[in-house]
């Protein structure tokens, strides 16, 4: 068999394989990676590649890095005065955990003194509190099984020029905006197509501080000051 | 997604919201995989302790990009690192003649299906592994795993590297096939 007898589709393909394995030289590869990000059907064939070899990675044995490496990671990225605090214990988000299944049960408590719904919709029925360490705003999230949130905020305050964000994380997905969130009030608020496709237990709500008006390009920037995770009541 | 992709595929996203937290999480939970794959290519401990640091500086700022990726968390975490160090191995290389790389690349048809296939039946690589002459699919892992380059594996396959080449190549072409049929 001569390189003749592949197309030149076959190997173009193939010259894409080699890009993922690492076997261009600098110049082919640079080259490679600026084609690859300007064409789409580039870029599948890549992942192509990607995903299939990417079972060879069970062939590599885990080695544990030692422990000063995440400190000296977490300096490099957020700075010596940020290290330590308690935002990063595991230990304290468990209990976090732990505190929404409490405020979940009370909101049962909640609701049962409304009227009762029918069972099937009980059943579709979730709940999530919203809280993060360090920042006082706190909400309580019900879905009514019936495509509406309603938020009721225990706690926080405005903060001026500011205003709060809710968030939609699903799976692998970009947060969805849900839109602007008053500290003080109760607000309903209506799921959208795309924040439905991927609703249910473990979609997870945050709320984030941004500059009035919400965030500018439907893209998060400010801080996450509570979040939680959706749960059946 | 299984349930352990899923964690992982929030935790990046997390990690796009700027949650500190959850990139703790995330480091825990991936960390020795990652240090695994970057130690295999580079091949020594101090320099894979500081790379797996800019590994992990690149996650986090890339996190958001992972969401545009068609592959699965787990894959794209390794991608990221085998990336990094291959791109350090590369930089210290004596510099090559890039010969004969066929850069211009004719339309690809596309095949929509190969991608649900491929997320299902990751196993079938090693089916198709199977199916070239040992020789070649060892050539095939040496460049994945350890990142041999092609002068490398020449070395280790006593073959002249255009040899090299087109062995690959060839096989390249067909594992291609075997894992679309």
């Amino acid at each position: 068999m001569t390189e003749q007898d592949f197309t030149e589709e076959d190997q173009g393909r193939a010259a894409i394989a080699e890009y993922v394995l690492g076997l261009l030289g600098p110049k082919a590869h640079a080259e490679m990676t600026r084609r690859i990000e300007q064409d789409a059907a580039l870029r599948r064939e890549r992942d192509f590649w990607v995903q299939r070899f990417a079972y060879l990675d069970n062939q590599v044995e885990p080695v544990g890095p030692p422990a000063h490496i995440f400190s000296d990671l977490e300096t490099r990225l957020f700075g010596a005065q940020k290290r330590a605090s308690l935002w990063d214990s595991l230990a304290l988000w468990r209990s976090v955990a732990a505190g929404a299944l409490a405020v979940a049960a009370i909101a049962v408590g909640f609701s049962t003194l409304q009227p009762r719904p029918d069972s099937g919709q009980l059943a579709n029925q979730l709940v999530a509190a919203l809280q993060a360490e360090g920042s006082d705003v706190e909400f309580v999230a019900l879905y009514d099984g019936t495509g509406a949130v309603r938020l009721t905020s225990l706690s926080g305050h405005s903060v001026p020029g500011s205003d709060y964000e809710l968030w939609a994380i699903q799976g692998g997905h970009d947060p969805i905006s849900m839109g602007l969130v008053p500290i003080d009030a109760r607000t309903t608020v209506e799921l959208t197509d795309a924040v439905r496709s991927g609703w249910g237990e473990g979609s997870v709500l945050a709320i984030t501080l941004e500059p009035a008006g919400g965030a500018p390009n439907g893209v998060p920037t400010g801080p996450i000051v509570a979040q939680g995770a959706v749960t059946k009541i | 997604m299984q349930a352990e992709a899923r964690d992982i595929a929030d935790l990046i996203s997390r990690c796009a919201l700027r949650d500190r937290v959850a990139f703790r999480s995330l480091y825990d939970r991936t960390s020795a995989k990652l240090f695994g794959v970057v130690l295999r290519i580079l091949k020594d401990r101090a320099e894979t302790e500081e790379a797996i640091q800019e590994v992990y500086v690149k996650i986090w700022q890339k996190a958001d990009r992972y969401v545009s990726s068609n592959t699965s968390p787990i894959s794209w975490l390794c991608a990221v690192a085998r990336n990094h160090a291959l791109d350090i191995i590369r930089a210290r290389r004596p510099i090559s003649e890039d010969i004969d790389v066929a850069l211009d690349i004719p339309d690809l048809s596309p095949d929509p299906e190969r991608q649900a296939e491929a997320a299902e039946d990751g196993a079938r690589i090693e089916v198709c592994l199977a199916t070239l002459d040992p020789d070649r699919a060892d050539a095939v892992r040496g460049a994945y795993l350890d990142g041999f380059s092609y002068e490398e594996l020449a070395v280790r396959h006593s073959v002249p590297v255009n040899t090299m080449r087109t062995w690959l190549r060839r096989s390249l072409i067909k594992l291609r096939e075997c894992l679309t049929t």
